[in-house]
């Protein structure tokens, strides 16, 4: 753990320098001790890829002893037993709904059914969220399918649109411009202030995709 | 038992000190752009210092009064009448049943905060009043406020005028000189192009809104061309690829991959808040220890 100033009142914390999923795993380790910790005086606790920042009371905390707080309270060595959730998310991967599909297959020479399998077939770590609120960067797309983000980004990707860039796979939990590729939909409400977590999806959660019909997607709300 | 709003303001909003413990799935702090306003109108108000306010953003709006209460109008430097007379700023007035409230031109500063005795009555989102429109959270339904608008309160019967010593009201039209803490990847930038940060003058854009504010000037180029995303904190400076620091401030993104050079104390961009395009504004450096004490100074000054 390499600790270093991000405010006067905030820290963080990093655990490695590249994106991968053993140090995904010390973030999200190191995540839940300090969750746990359910100290008052830790305000903000942002998870990402790498890292994880702490905005600090600073009547409780100064850098230096809050270094010396997790240093003494975070072990490591000792895996925590991660009961990592899997969500399930169902989608429809429909050719109406899914503007890039035709264009994928025809880059990676896979067909539609193929990249289908390839997408659904990975269990997802949720690595970050981020962007919007809700929007979970999830990872690794199989390679075969790991397509570049679009060279102009769409005005608007509609809610629910399922995409993909370089390694990583997410949904628009809400209308936005964005340029990943778009592959399908869900009828899953992502962001939504009449949950009681507001979303479903965490740092630390395992998501797997679920390919279901049209008719399911609409019988579930699902929008074409 | 309320205050009604007449006329369609551009942009105002119902804010307090923000929403905390969200952030791990994206959702911004928020809040009162300017929390020395905001502070000491509930001060003034002998308000529970939290209380929340209507954060106005363009000058004219209009409001009738449904009920007796106490009102206080801090922040920019506004016309501000009860029933068309002329009425003093950074000071309680008490307000009668009927009573119609404007706030004109503003003259200088940007943001005007209009606070009540005990705050307005409305459902929290998620623990805060504070309005994300991109979050559709906080406000009467995610958005702004519009006429019609009605903003319950408890009443409050007349008490004597409290009034603000002039010493502690704000000159927004001063030179503004942010402070800032260096921070974690300001080791990515050559000490030539540190220099070249603290010695230069920046120029505020009109990008500038409640998620940042994007400055000009000299630029600055980093060692490495981005981050792996990471948390956000009030006030960092990103420096993106055209090399203009851009300070993020309450409504801005929970993660990001911009390098940041630093990280403006909070007091500053409070000051920051209240400034317009085209300001000049510079850099100074100073010590953890030295934010840390002033930043704990502003606040405890608040709480005696």
């Amino acid at each position: 753990m390499i600790f270093k100033i991000a405010s006067v009142d905030s820290l963080i914390i990093y655990f490695g320098d590249e994106i991968n999923q053993e140090i995904s795993s010390k973030v999200k380790n190191a995540y839940k001790c300090l969750k746990n910790l359910n100290d008052k005086g830790l305000i903000e606790i942002i998870p990402s890829y790498t890292s994880i920042f702490i905005n600090f009371d600073i009547f409780k905390y100064d850098f230096s002893s809050l270094k010396q707080k997790i240093i003494s309270s975070i072990d490591l060595s000792i895996k925590n037993e991660i009961n990592e959730e899997i969500i399930t998310i169902d989608v429809y991967y429909g050719i109406e709904v899914a503007f890039d599909l035709e264009n994928i297959s025809k880059q990676t020479k896979l067909s539609i059914n193929e990249i289908i399998t390839l997408h659904s077939n990975k269990l997802y770590d949720v690595y970050a969220i981020g962007f919007l609120p809700g929007f979970a960067y999830l990872g690794n797309v199989d390679k075969q399918i790991a397509i570049p983000r679009r060279s102009s980004p769409r005005k608007i990707i509609p809610k629910g649109s399922l995409a993909i860039a370089n390694t990583q796979t997410a949904i628009y939990p809400q209308d936005s411009p964005g340029g990943w590729n778009i592959i399908g939909k869900t009828a899953m409400q992502l962001f939504d202030k009449n949950l009681s977590t507001l979303s479903p999806l965490h740092v630390g959660n395992k998501i797997k995709f679920n390919s279901i019909t049209k008719e399911k997607f609409l019988a579930q709300g699902g929008v074409l | 038992m309320s205050l009604e709003l007449l006329n369609n303001p551009l942009l105002s909003l119902l804010q307090d000190k923000g929403r905390y413990g969200y952030t791990s799935i994206g959702v911004t702090n928020s809040g009162v752009m300017d929390e020395y306003a905001y502070f000491m109108a509930n001060k003034m108000l002998n308000n529970d210092l939290h209380s929340n306010t209507i954060e106005i953003s363009f000058s004219n709006v209009m409001f009738k009064a449904n009920k007796n209460t106490i009102l206080c109008i801090t922040g920019a430097n506004c016309e501000f009448f009860i029933n068309e007379i002329p009425k003093k700023n950074w000071q309680t007035h008490n307000i009668k049943v009927g009573d119609i409230i404007k706030v004109g031109k503003i003259l200088s500063g940007s943001r005007v905060y209009l606070s009540v005795s005990n705050g307005f009555m409305v459902k929290k989102d998620f623990n805060s009043n504070s309005t994300t429109l991109k979050e559709n959270l906080g406000g009467l339904n995610g958005s702004k406020l519009s006429k019609g608008d009605i903003l319950s309160f408890n009443s409050t019967n007349a008490i004597y005028t409290t009034r603000l010593k002039k010493e502690f009201i704000p000159n927004y039209e001063e030179e503004l000189e942010l402070r800032v803490v260096l921070s974690s990847q300001y080791e990515k930038f050559s000490k030539k192009e540190i220099e070249k940060f603290f010695s230069s003058t920046y120029t505020i854009t009109n990008e500038f809104n409640r998620m940042g504010c994007k400055l000009d000037g000299e630029s600055i180029t980093c060692d490495i061309d981005g981050i792996i995303s990471e948390g956000i904190s009030f006030g960092a400076i990103q420096i993106p690829k055209d090399g203009k620091p851009i300070i993020l401030l309450k409504d801005r993104q929970t993660i990001g991959g911009y390098p940041k050079i630093g990280s403006v104390l909070a007091i500053d961009c409070f000051k920051l808040s209240q400034c317009k395009a085209l300001k000049k504004v510079r850099f100074k450096a100073i010590s953890l220890e030295d934010a840390s004490t002033k930043l704990k100074l502003f606040y405890t000054s608040f709480s005696s």
